[in-house]
């Protein structure tokens, strides 16, 4: 411990430095949370002209029989897993190849995380746009060659939806994994490559023996955080297929959403909140109990 | 600069696989940005035109003079502008604090800055709706502020204070000899330092306000004050049955040019903030 | 001191200490030097283009999707024109119509609206008044007032003792036929689901049509309102008004959603069915090989037009029933009303007023296809000469109307049937299974069970 001034001479800084941020996080994070878990005991709907009423656990009552729940649980579990898996996969490969010196390779990464940058909701439209049933350019790209016969219904189809869905989240976010992998690459030591090579290793067996399990930090990380992101994927799903068609790509998000703006059923919304952020926090805790301690100190 | 590549491979694939990833990352945009200067009937057209040999600006017109993309533009560039700043200024203070100042149950405090950073922000939107309507704040530039900038702190905070950690202590000792308050050596002496930090955080809130869309969505339902990505996304055509192709694509590349800009000049400081928050967090 | 921080910094970036400032803060000013005359330019543009006089006239804001927006134009001129000392702003909404109660709802939870005149569909009556957005309006107007217009478009704008609505324009569904198709097989119009389904096939058979019955199925709100014929044709009902009984699981509504079933599985309607809005409907209408359609009255403009290879081939009739139950014509249609915390409420009720009125209506509805909610355009010259089954159409209303439940949760109640049709055509589960789920939670979320 550093010699630290005399308490009664710092206290009044250490108030006037930290409050306003600890107040703001408490107002944007701990209220809305808490507010949740309040309002979950409580029916205020249409149905009692939006005045709250205590109904104890019935809102969780109502969720068990709520098909249209487990249905948005399970949409956002297939977007998740396959979205984030496919994004790690690529974006290791990417880190991989940008970790490599060769000429421009600066410009290379720029444009590399450009897409990470652009507005999501604005890049949805593009991707509609890109998967248009009838002017397409990917239809027209297939057609080219000869992959498909005649123009698919990308995103009128329910599995098609959720696949093009998965592609936009790739392409936006595989950047980001990317970057936080190749800080991962960049702190690993030339020399232990280097000493494996001279004991005979193939650059596949260093690969499996150096590279994944010292990146394995950052892989965690990359997981962590994608898929709490996916989780509550709601801008990307929204602008482009409006949870549709038939809810195959309605999340949980667009459920909550709907629950509170549409239907005005205030309760219920934040009973869906509750549950949502138990599942986030239980999954995260897992997440963090299988990294094991080693990796939760490296984090 | 002076290491070789751990190893080498034919350099007809590696080139193939960076040509790859060009095509992937740029392809999307390229395409908008065709699309924004085609001409309706090649818009409308089968098999699509790649390279189009008649060029309009018409449907960027459309955005300036029938539309307010002026306005959107603004609310756009205010918020995040004014986020930012209200992001660095009260987060660099707490940064220092919980980097050196004897805070009590400081781990426990940094412990739940990290966690709120994972929060989607679907959990925060009932509790926030609430907010607004209690403070009146619809159709106010701060019901969009106010968020954008509690969003960033952790962000903020965590980066700014592996900055300070980085900093050596004899330069406050010395200020404190000097004479200097608290609050003056940050202002006069430690903000000059960390000034490259601060453009590295200030830029990643920017891009966070800038494209956010679930608050800006449901908080703003004046015409004249919504942000880009909520008049992009609603944009519409002039009747039921025709989707207005152009002016869509039109507005995707105005929309995304700022950021585009944004990621040329500062790619570095991105990709510092990014590792920084994640990885240092 | 100032060598230790020149250190610092160098040690910080890896830069060379003559470069180490320069670059970056050159970049962020310019950057910022950028923003700030950018945001300057946009703010001034923004401020003139919004500064007015304090003697302005009083401006009145309302939200159109967006074909109507154009729609309005004229008649918009005309109150302008009429009454100088207000100015009518429509603001031109996206198209989808729900996109529309979206943005409505939003904008009142906020609890400060910018829009003072509320367009209004039927459907969104009971929520927008339970909520408390809207001005009652019922001291306003008097019985015989509100006996000008037709009464199921009156009581779609009731909820409890108030009224929220002033009926504008109506809609109903119905069945468009192809009278020279029928005629050619010496066939007539049907009258029940099984003649429909035996014209079909015959036709199809016999004229080589591609498809009988063109119906919309995409799980969307359309859905609903066509299913609520449907039902009401088998006799059946979907929530009860007075008692809040939910009849989704009865016979009837099985049967009904076996006959829609049917009509895919047996190709009277296309496979693609389920993913058809009205106008994708309407477009294989008018490509001329189909007999029958279900929509609503804007499509008797569309498949007269002088293009439509069917221009003056197609006839309409009340929906088909099944035998000894009457036909039912879904009742949709549009009103305005008036937000309940506008700050121009006199201002606001003039408007109503004048779009209220029969010569207003009459252009409307001459420049649309429309119907109108006044019961006297029925019999006004002008508008049979243009619109021969305008007649027919008032009657259908007047005899069939279907009103769907004018509960306050009905977007809900109206997702969960939507879900579990789409289900059952689907075939990822029976009609029955389908029906009993959408009963049980209809019933769970009306508080019913």
């Amino acid at each position: 411990m550093p010699p630290s001034p005399s308490r009664s001479r710092t206290w009044p800084t250490v108030f006037l430095f930290l409050a306003p941020a600890i107040a703001l996080l408490l107002l944007i994070y701990g209220y809305p949370i808490a507010r949740s878990l309040g309002l979950s005991l409580m029916t205020q709907n249409l149905g009692t002209q939006l005045e709250p009423q205590f109904s104890g656990l019935g809102n969780y009552g109502r969720m068990v029989g709520d098909g249209r729940f487990w249905h948005t649980l399970g949409n956002t579990a297939v977007f998740t897993i396959a979205a984030v898996t496919i994004e790690l996969v690529l974006g290791l490969a990417i880190a991989l190849l940008l970790h490599r010196k060769f000429w421009g390779r600066g410009l290379v990464r720029t444009i590399a995380i450009l897409p990470w940058a652009l507005p999501t909701a604005v890049m949805a439209v593009g991707w509609a746009w890109i998967f248009n049933d009838q002017y397409g350019v990917v239809n027209d790209l297939l057609q080219r060659l000869h992959l498909i016969s005649g123009p698919i219904n990308w995103l009128g189809d329910p599995a098609l939806a959720m696949v093009s869905l998965i592609v936009a989240d790739v392409w936006k976010t595989t950047p980001f994994v990317s970057v936080l992998l190749l800080a991962g690459l960049q702190s690993i030591p030339d020399d232990l490559y280097e000493a494996h090579a001279i004991d005979g290793a193939t650059p596949w067996q260093s690969f499996w023996a150096i590279t994944l399990p010292l990146l394995m930090p950052q892989l965690a990380i990359a997981v962590l955080f994608r898929f709490a992101q996916s989780f509550g994927v709601f801008d990307l799903v929204q602008v482009m297929t409006g949870g549709g068609p038939a809810g195959s790509t309605e999340t949980v998000s667009l459920y909550i959403y709907a629950t509170v703006m549409r239907y005005l059923d205030f309760g219920y919304g934040a009973a869906l909140t509750v549950v949502t952020f138990l599942l986030l926090v239980a999954t995260v805790a897992i997440a963090i109990a299988l990294l094991g301690r080693r990796g939760l100190r490296q984090l | 600069m002076t290491s070789s590549p751990p190893r080498r491979s034919p350099a007809i694939a590696f080139t193939l696989a960076i040509v790859l990833l060009m095509i992937f990352c740029l392809a999307p945009v390229l395409w908008q940005l065709i699309t924004s200067i085609k001409v309706n009937a090649d818009i409308e057209t089968i098999p699509n035109i790649y390279w189009p040999s008649r060029q309009t600006l018409s449907h960027y017109a459309e955005l300036f003079v029938r539309r307010p993309f002026f306005n959107y533009l603004f609310n756009s560039g205010f918020v995040a502008i004014a986020s930012t700043v209200l992001c660095l200024a009260i987060g660099t203070p707490a940064a220092y604090s919980l980097a050196r100042q004897p805070i009590p149950g400081r781990s426990l405090i940094l412990g739940l800055i990290l966690i709120v950073t994972l929060f989607p922000y679907i959990l925060l939107f009932l509790g926030l709706l609430e907010l607004a309507r209690a403070f009146g704040l619809g159709n106010n530039y701060l019901a969009l502020i106010v968020p954008y900038t509690a969003i960033n702190l952790p962000l903020t905070i965590l980066v700014m204070r592996s900055f300070f950690q980085q900093l050596p202590r004899d330069l406050e000792d010395a200020a404190q000899m000097d004479g200097y308050s608290t609050g003056q050596m940050l202002l006069n002496i430690l903000l000059p330092l960390t000034l490259p930090a601060l453009v590295t955080t200030g830029i990643l809130t920017f891009i966070f306000s800038w494209n956010e869309f679930l608050f800006a969505f449901t908080f703003m339902t004046e015409e004249s004050l919504k942000t880009i990505p909520v008049a992009t996304a609603q944009l519409s055509g002039a009747s039921q049955f025709e989707t207005p192709y152009g002016p869509l694509a039109a507005a995707t590349v105005v929309g995304t040019i700022p950021l585009v800009m944004l990621v040329l000049f500062f790619q570095r400081k991105i990709v510092q903030g990014l590792t920084a928050g994640a990885v240092k967090g | 001191m100032h060598d230790l921080i020149n250190r610092w910094i160098s040690r910080l970036f890896n830069r060379g200490p003559g470069r180490s400032r320069s670059r970056p803060l050159f970049a962020l000013a310019g950057a910022l030097v950028g923003m700030a005359a950018a945001i300057a330019v946009t703010g001034l543009w923004h401020l003139g283009a919004t500064a007015q006089p304090s003697d302005a006239p009083v401006e009145l804001t309302m939200l159109l999707h967006v074909p109507e927006a154009q729609q309005w134009r004229t008649i918009a001129d005309r109150f302008e024109a009429e009454n100088p000392d207000l100015r009518l702003k429509i603001i031109e909404g996206p198209s989808a119509t729900n996109a529309i109660e979206d943005l409505h709802t939003a904008a009142f939870i906020l609890g400060d609206s910018p829009y003072d005149l509320i367009y209004l569909d039927v459907a969104w009556v009971p929520k927008f008044a339970a909520a408390g957005w809207l001005m009652d309006l019922r001291d306003r107007l008097t019985p015989a007032q509100l006996a000008e217009y037709l009464p199921g478009d009156v009581a779609g704008g009731r909820y409890r003792d108030g009224l929220y609505r002033l009926p504008f324009r109506t809609d109903m569904g119905m069945l468009y036929y192809r009278k020279d198709l029928l005629e050619a097989a010496g066939l007539e119009p049907p009258e029940t689901f099984m003649e429909l389904i035996a014209a079909s096939e015959q036709l199809q058979r016999s004229q080589g049509v591609d498809w009988g019955y063109l119906w919309q199925g995409k799980q969307y709100e359309g859905l609903s309102a066509m299913f609520a014929e449907v039902l009401a044709g088998f006799g059946g009902f979907w929530v009860d008004p007075e008692t809040q009984a939910v009849g989704l699981d009865e016979p009837a509504a099985i049967a009904a959603v076996e006959f829609l079933q049917r009509t895919i599985a047996s190709g009277i309607s296309p496979p693609g069915t389920t993913t058809y809005t009205e106008p994708e409907t309407l477009r294989l209408f008018r490509t001329g090989n189909s007999v029958f359609l279900r929509n609503w009255p804007y499509v008797w403009n569309e498949v007269n037009r002088p293009d439509s290879p069917i221009r003056g081939q197609v006839a309409i009739a009340p929906m088909v029933h099944a035998p000894g139950e009457r036909s039912g014509a879904c009742q949709g249609g549009w009103g305005l009303g008036i937000n309940r915390a506008t700050r121009h409420p006199e201002a606001a009720w003039r408007a109503l007023e004048f779009f209220g009125r029969a010569d207003v209506q009459k252009q409307f509805v001459l420049e649309n296809s429309y119907v109108s909610s006044l019961r006297s355009l029925a019999d006004d010259p002008d508008i049979q000469a243009a619109y021969p089954q305008y007649r027919t159409w008032v009657e259908i209303l007047d005899n069939y109307a279907v009103l769907r439940p004018p509960v306050p949760q009905y977007a809900q109640a109206s997702d969960i049937l939507q879900r579990y049709l789409t289900a059952a055509f689907s075939g990822s589960m029976t009609p029955t299974d389908a029906m009993a789920a959408a009963a049980r939670e209809t019933r769970s979320l009306l508080g019913t069970a």
